[in-house]
């Protein structure tokens, strides 16, 4: 049987929740008195593959 | 070199020119003279290239009422006669390094403000402030009472201004926003510290002049608080002439609306425009019967002050700017923090004290606007679409333009690398 004290410890531990998606699931936990921290991520130029090649052809945006 | 490196060595370059620019306005010209490829039978007008057909309803009143001051018509209905004929042509502004802010046009006999670059060597120009009566072509009005004071404008204004500045030896415009830093100028719509800084300068050169209208200019200049904004427009323009020759660079080097189109410009293909749809100025209005369905789109090129890092921009360096268009602080700060996502430099010359100390972001690079869908906010008053100002606010820049510049700057590399 595998050793599943690990996950038991972080779910018995208190939760902090790292949030990459939309910034509405973050403040639903902290309305709940739960501490979140959202992460400012997008896709690349929205997901636009056209776009995000002739970025890479223009030497990239960072 | 990879066409990666290319692009950074070249925006290295503009960044270097947008840094170090030092805009000195050094006279006051009529613009056949001062500006090259000015013609008698031409008015400059502000945003993208358009068909005159096109334009706007105060567009074409100030473009009409332009050619009469000029003695190309008698009256506006033949100057617009003309004007369809082709006998009289339209161009936009930016691309002969002029701006016209707002409603605002230039023709031939307009004196012009003449301001150099020290650093780079190049000439911008625009026509002056015309003061805080609404009832100018600057919001698209013509009439005797407007004709009068383009008059004054053309003759003993420029005439005193002129030899004043002449005297003076050229006035620096770092020093103006050096000395002004932490005084509440965002300085696209919002620079009364930098009026006052500047009439400091001007007024001892102004008492020397020997004119019967001398007084009345002072009066002019010392009650106009906007005055400096189109003596900037004519610096940010020196610098974007030798910045806009940098093949390779993704800098943005011009933007502007002409109420219809609103369009950008990037240093890597000179006065190429990229255009969309022209996005509405929100904020406040100066009547409250005014509601957006009255609004025109984005007029005018007073923006270009933001291509080098002023107004939205620098929001936070004028927060009181967004109090007065229904902002807060918190939105100064944040509309500064989106330009510095997109921006590869930060001025030096004015550190804002209530932002660490840190100077206006500088050099929209379009690929990180693209890449991070990051859009910075630009200020700017709003215009009626029957004429005169409706108020003023912020509009973000549209993605449309970044986008189409980005695909652009490829194609033009591209060309470059013989691919």
């Amino acid at each position: 049987m595998s050793d599943v004290s690990k996950i038991l410890n972080l779910f018995r531990s208190e939760l902090i929740v790292v949030n990459v998606g939309p910034r509405s699931f973050a403040e639903v936990l902290e309305k709940q008195g739960y501490e979140a921290v959202q992460v400012d991520w997008k896709p690349a130029a929205g997901g636009d593959k056209k776009m995000q090649e002739l970025l890479e052809y223009l030497g990239g945006y960072e | 070199m990879t066409v990666a490196e290319k692009v950074a060595a070249a925006n290295e370059k503009v960044m270097d020119i947008m840094t170090n620019g030092r805009p000195v306005w050094i006279d006051v010209k009529p613009a056949i003279e001062a500006v090259p490829g000015m013609e008698k039978n031409l008015i400059l007008v502000p945003g993208p290239t358009i068909r005159p057909e096109d334009l706007p309803i105060p567009l074409k009143t100030a473009v009409s009422g332009a050619a009469v001051h000029d003695g190309l018509a008698k009256n506006i209905d033949e100057a617009w006669e003309m004007v369809m004929r082709g006998e009289i042509r339209i161009a936009p502004s930016q691309d002969y390094n002029c701006g016209n802010a707002a409603s605002s046009v230039m023709s031939a006999s307009m004196p012009v403000f003449v301001v150099e670059d020290k650093y780079s060597g190049g000439r911008g120009y625009c026509v002056p402030h015309p003061g805080s009566n609404p009832r100018v072509l600057r919001w698209g009005i013509y009439g005797d009472d407007v004709e009068e004071n383009l008059s004054f404008i053309r003759g003993d204004y420029a005439a005193v201004l002129g030899e004043a500045v002449r005297k003076s030896g050229g006035i620096d415009l770092i020093r103006i926003l050096s000395k002004t830093a932490g005084m509440g100028d965002e300085n696209h719509n919002r620079q009364p510290a930098a009026s006052m800084a500047l009439a400091l300068e001007l007024v001892p050169w102004l008492l020397d002049v020997d004119h019967p209208a001398r007084d009345r200019v002072i009066k002019e200049i010392a009650a106009n608080d906007r005055f400096f904004l189109h003596v900037m427009m004519a610096g940010v323009e020196a610098i974007m002439q030798s910045a806009k020759k940098v093949p390779y660079s993704t800098v943005m080097t011009g933007m502007g609306g002409n109420g219809i189109e609103f369009g950008i410009q990037v240093a890597g293909t000179g006065n190429r425009w990229y255009t969309t749809k022209a996005p509405i100025i929100k904020g406040i209005f100066l009547n409250p019967t005014t509601t957006e369905k009255d609004l025109l789109g984005y007029l005018g090129d007073s923006c270009v002050t933001e291509v080098w890092g002023l107004g939205g921009m620098s929001a936070i360096a004028g927060p009181s700017y967004l109090r007065m268009t229904g902002g807060t602080f918190r939105d100064a700060k944040e509309r500064t923090e989106k330009a510095r996502q997109v921006s590869l430099g930060e001025h030096t010359f004015a550190p804002v004290p209530w932002d660490d100390y840190r100077g206006f972001p500088v050099g929209v690079d379009i690929r990180k606007v693209v890449g991070k869908n990051v859009l910075p906010i630009s200020h700017g008053g709003s215009a009626l679409k029957t004429g005169g100002q409706a108020g003023a606010g912020a509009a973000e820049l549209p993605m449309d333009c970044f986008r189409k510049a980005v695909e652009g700057l490829a194609c033009e590399v591209k060309k470059l690398e013989g691919e």
